[in-house]
């Protein structure tokens, strides 16, 4: 059963960039690095806490940067979901590592932080990367 | 890091790999239509369990130790992921596929290192 699954054709997504699944993971990479400096922000406040429930995560909820962060993971949640329909996984989640570009892009834009050489070098390994897994979907899409 | 964090680390991204194997099951099935769709809400809700399990881990971990500790591991959980999608979803990877993945996985590594 699993491997009808596996075999049936991935659907067609709507016309328009917006349903564009590739659009889709770019959204939910966006959202996620978000989602991730507001839970950072969030769970620094019950740093100093160290019941049980801290560490199992509980106690972060109490903080309004947490529930923002959590907003966030929702919104990426559902353009993810969309995503999948159309591409296989293992190709989709190593696309969302694109979002190790845009947190230190970020953090030099709008924080005037330094991007270092090997920084940098990580950087184009990660398009290189991205324009090598973008191609095999190219490439596997000629075939069928 | 103490043994706790490292075991919650694997519990983490053990829950991580299930997680997203029901969800691209789950969206599989929906797509298969009517009857043979059915049961497809089912398998996303064990799906969003597993993510809320993994979720909760990586939040409680990440108030102990430096996001940027935790980073090297969020580069390589992809090639969980992709061997998990290869034995559970048979999943195939082309050449390019695979260098694709490799390729981000040692950037990710560079970038959280410097």
């Amino acid at each position: 059963m699993h491997d009808q699954l596996a075999a049936a054709a991935l659907p067609k997504p709507a016309p328009g960039f917006f349903w564009n699944p590739f659009f889709q993971i770019f959204l939910a990479v966006i959202l996620t690095a978000a989602a991730q400096i507001l839970l950072k922000v969030g769970a620094s406040g019950s740093a100093t806490d160290h019941s049980a429930w801290s560490l199992l995560g509980v106690s972060e909820l109490g903080d309004g940067w947490t529930w923002l962060g959590i907003l966030a993971f929702v919104a990426s949640f559902g353009s993810w979901l969309y995503a999948l329909r159309f591409l296989p996984l293992g190709l989709a989640f190593s696309l969302t590592n694109g979002v190790h570009i845009f947190v230190p892009l970020g953090s030099w834009y709008f924080l005037h932080e330094h991007i270092s050489l090997l920084r940098a070098s990580g950087i184009l390994l990660i398009i290189i990367g991205i324009l090598f897994l973008a191609q095999s979907v190219a490439k596997a899409e000629e075939k069928v | 890091m103490s043994p706790t964090i490292w075991f919650l680390l694997v519990v983490s991204q053990l829950a991580l790999v299930v997680g997203q194997i029901y969800l691209k099951r789950a969206m599989s099935r929906r797509e298969l239509g009517e009857e043979k769709a059915r049961g497809w809400m089912g398998i996303l809700v064990a799906g969003i369990a597993a993510m809320t399990v993994w979720f909760l881990l990586w939040l409680g971990v990440m108030s102990r130790i430096d996001l940027s500790k935790l980073m090297p591991l969020e580069g390589i959980s992809p090639l969980f992921i992709v061997l998990g999608a290869t034995v559970f979803l048979h999943e195939r990877l082309n050449w390019r596929g695979w260098a694709g993945v490799v390729l981000t996985c040692i950037g990710v590594l560079l970038v959280s290192a410097s």
